[in-house]
């Protein structure tokens, strides 16, 4: 099969700025409005992410096209047969993926581990990684490993910028005088909105 | 009154004191995606209701088994299973709205809600209060769900309608809905949560004191 740059690079921008994962898709709100009060954290939160969705991105699509339909089609003579497995199978391998990227850097990487410390678990009960993965078994563009690779990695730096830019102006904003019913969440969820509008204006940019 | 809450308060608890949406704000992501109209707002809830009743109901009486290191994987196959029963059931017998929800019917498995109460009830009591907790905190769930949906289907389209199909509210045609367009596009859906969320806290900061149970 052909690689096709314009299609990936399409596919890239579309999913960082156009259908982006938590503006457009509403995916990693959990985390978005929960991690993005200091920068820093919104940081190592974004990377943790962007580093963990794009391998479950692949090793759920190798499960889906290597695993489940060749023994769905072998065993049953419908490669789709298996697909109510799905969702258990998808679960399993982003928890114990999660799992095994914090043993690694644990072993590895002691001060990446420390500066992601408490988040790391967290990441398992992310949609974001989830939802990116159901979208890659959904979408045509990527039932190619290269592409889904891309869809993936873009999904998780589209969730990296969304956050940075909210934990840039939650810093800003500290010092404010909010409305007391507002505090917190209602502000938050103010401000995404109005940063939601503005990533709608990317609409119509590519596919 | 025992230390303990009753059924009763626990089920309670979950609708008013308690709601996941609007005073924990757990499970964003579905309050937030699938609100755009109270058909889907009431399917929603119905699913997730029935998949944490479900998943307490199991938890509650595994509870003497599970390890505690491994109770998270546990925590999560279990709604994972319960989540594929209600997405085929959806895609059986309402496939138009199971289409509209899409992806969020399986996203209801990494939905925080369930997994903390879990966690917090049904690894801990009973299988009486564990269920009443979930009908609880469904319940609370579908209330908080069908509040956004209600403002914004009749706010960006002008109707309300019920599951059924039935036009239960049609604004006069001198309301146009696509100058409010934007409140059934996502950014409608934080703008909406967020001035929810900011009433909701308005109210709880001006109820006065009561002593704590």
């Amino acid at each position: 099969m052909s690689v096709d740059l314009g299609v990936m690079f399409g596919l890239f921008l579309s999913v960082v700025l156009v259908n982006n994962l938590v503006f457009q898709g509403f995916l990693g709100i959990c985390p978005f409005l929960g991690v993005s009060r200091k920068l820093d954290m919104a940081f190592g939160m974004g990377c943790a992410v962007t580093f963990v969705i794009t391998m479950a991105g692949v090793i759920t699509w190798c499960i889906m096209h290597f695993v489940l339909h060749p023994v769905a089609g072998w065993a049953l003579g419908d490669p789709r047969a298996l697909n109510f497995l799905q969702y258990v199978a998808f679960i399993m391998v982003i928890a114990s993926m999660v799992q095994l990227v914090e043993m690694y850097l644990k072993k590895f990487f002691p001060p990446l581990y420390t500066a992601l410390g408490v988040f790391l678990p967290l990441i398992t009960t992310n949609c974001a990684i989830l939802g990116a993965c159901l979208y890659i078994y959904m979408k045509d563009e990527t039932q190619q490993l290269l592409n889904a690779l891309i869809y993936a990695f873009g999904g998780g730096i589209g969730f990296a910028i969304a956050i940075v830019i909210m934990a840039g102006i939650r810093e800003h904003i500290r010092f404010s005088r909010v409305p007391r019913p507002l505090q917190g969440a209602g502000i938050s969820l103010l401000i995404a909105g109005i940063l939601a509008l503005a990533f709608t204006g990317f609409t119509g940019i590519g596919k | 009154m025992a230390e303990e809450m009753s059924h009763f308060q626990q089920f309670k608890s979950g609708i008013v004191e308690n709601n996941p949406v609007l005073v924990q704000l757990l499970g964003m992501c579905p309050t937030l995606a699938i609100t755009n109209s109270l058909e889907n707002a009431l399917v929603m809830g119905a699913a997730a209701t029935f998949v944490v009743v479900m998943s307490n109901l199991i938890t509650s009486l595994l509870r003497n088994l599970i390890q505690p290191h491994v109770r998270i994987l546990i925590f999560t196959l279990t709604i994972a299973t319960f989540v594929t029963i209600a997405d085929m059931t959806l895609k059986a017998h309402l496939y138009q709205v199971s289409k509209q929800l899409g992806a969020f019917v399986p996203l209801i498995i990494v939905n925080c809600m369930i997994i903390c109460r879990a966690e917090v009830v049904a690894l801990k009591s009973g299988v009486g209060r564990s269920l009443a907790d979930a009908f609880g905190i469904g319940i609370g769930f579908t209330l908080a769900l069908s509040i956004l949906g209600v403002i914004r289907e009749i706010l960006g389209s002008g109707s309300l309608t019920l599951p059924g199909g039935m036009k239960l509210l049609e604004l006069p045609p001198g309301f146009d809905p696509h100058a409010w367009i934007i409140m059934i596009l996502p950014p409608g859906a934080f703008l909406t949560l967020g001035v929810v969320v900011g009433v909701v806290n308005y109210l709880r900061q001006r109820k006065p004191k009561e002593v704590p149970a």
